[in-house]
């Protein structure tokens, strides 16, 4: 595969968490608005890009059977740097995404990165690839959470879009709308994949 | 063996590096991530009771050591000066008295005179809708313009504050912050020159 095809796989072919329903509990929890979605999504990216780059980088040096804890190590220092520096310049969407910034170490799309690809392939495909996952991830917080913000409060990043006499449906920005929206765009995905083979 | 020796020296150092870098960027993001605290959590009442000012008081804060609490280690406070046109106009900090739950912690405003521009509660534990109502404004609005006087004392006790009623615990608490706070003004005023 060249680089461009390393790249672009993660915007459609596995994009997650659709394609690779990986993920999922930050993509259910903090989608309840497209802000969030997209906060949380550049948050995941740049773990995964830097993750990925050194992990490729150290892959001839790590034992094989200690494999996974150095990986922990590194991704969760990705993600404290990321938590600090949030903290630092944006406290609001710090405090809007809350317990589940730290909880990226444990978002399983960046281990499945790490195993699957950087580990057994050399830098550059690395980095190609957790760019192209890290913005499909981006893309897909983001278009979960626009719609439940526009089905669930009337307004996309807090501008009201809907018509005036629109009623809200508040179950949208609760779980169960999480899981129904999530589902509906996998089917949705399905459809489109489906009638494109046939 | 050999492989369990490179384990060991491979895991030790990417652990090593790890902490190298998370400490310096906890050192570097240390101040801008304060500022952020006191921007978003105390702001709101350091603006409430401040009156017209120009600058940006968090920016313009000062810290004050304080002396020490009882287990020995030195305690601080933040001063944030309220200033226009360069002249400090005002200065805002925080005081605690205890209350019926716990402490009570009031941000006071004062002017260079010594008089109270206005006292905001940032946080308490007080009886939901009894005690708790110390924090609404027909209690605080009382405190404005007042010094450190007699009549800085609940009015049972010869002052001019009305307690809450059915709250006079929560609202000596909350006297007691403030008149710690207006007893500490010599010291800051001296400090600030």
């Amino acid at each position: 595969m060249t680089l461009t095809q390393e790249f672009t796989k993660g915007l459609w072919k596995e994009i997650p968490p659709f394609r690779l329903v990986l993920g999922i509990c930050a993509t259910l929890a903090v989608t309840t608005s497209a802000k969030n979605g997209i906060g949380m999504g550049v948050a995941t990216t740049f773990v995964l890009v830097f993750s990925n780059l050194l992990i490729s980088m150290l892959r001839k040096f790590i034992p094989r059977n200690v494999r996974i804890a150095a990986f922990i190590v590194i991704i969760a220092s990705f993600v404290v740097l990321a938590e600090l520096y949030m903290q630092a310049y944006a406290y609001p969407l710090y405090k809007a995404l809350g317990i589940f910034v730290p909880l990226i170490v444990v978002n399983c799309i960046i281990l499945g990165r790490a195993e699957a690809f950087a580990s057994k392939n050399p830098v550059l495909p690395s980095l190609a690839d957790g760019l192209g996952i890290g913005i499909g991830f981006t893309i897909s917080l983001f278009v979960v959470g626009g719609i439940r913000e526009i089905i669930g409060h009337g307004t996309l990043f807090s501008v009201p879009v809907m018509w005036s006499s629109f009623k809200p449906f508040g179950v949208m920005l609760k779980p169960p709308g999480a899981f129904l929206c999530l589902g509906l765009i996998l089917a949705l995905m399905n459809f489109i994949s489906s009638r494109k083979k046939g | 063996m050999r492989n369990l020796v490179r384990m060991i020296i491979v895991l030790t150092g990417i652990c090593a590096c790890s902490a190298l870098v998370l400490a310096y960027a906890n050192k570097v993001t240390k101040a801008p991530r304060e500022y952020q605290l006191l921007k978003y959590v105390q702001a709101p009442s350091i603006k409430s009771v401040l009156t017209t000012y120009d600058n940006d008081p968090i920016k313009d804060r000062i810290v004050l050591k304080m002396g020490k609490d009882n287990k020995g280690r030195p305690l601080s406070t933040n001063v944030f000066l309220a200033k226009k046109g360069g002249k400090i106009v005002g200065l805002a900090y925080e005081a605690a008295g205890m209350g019926h739950e716990g402490l009570i912690h009031v941000m006071v405003g004062v002017n260079p005179d010594g008089k109270i521009t206005g006292i905001s509660i940032t946080t308490q534990s007080e009886t939901p809708g009894l005690g708790s109502r110390v924090t609404e404004p027909s209690f605080t609005k009382q405190f404005k313009g007042m010094t450190l006087s007699d009549s800085l004392n609940l009015s049972a006790k010869g002052g001019k504050i009305d307690a809450v009623s059915g709250a006079t615990v929560s609202s000596k608490g909350v006297v007691t912050a403030v008149r710690k706070a207006l007893e500490l003004f010599p010291k800051i005023k001296k400090e600030i020159g």
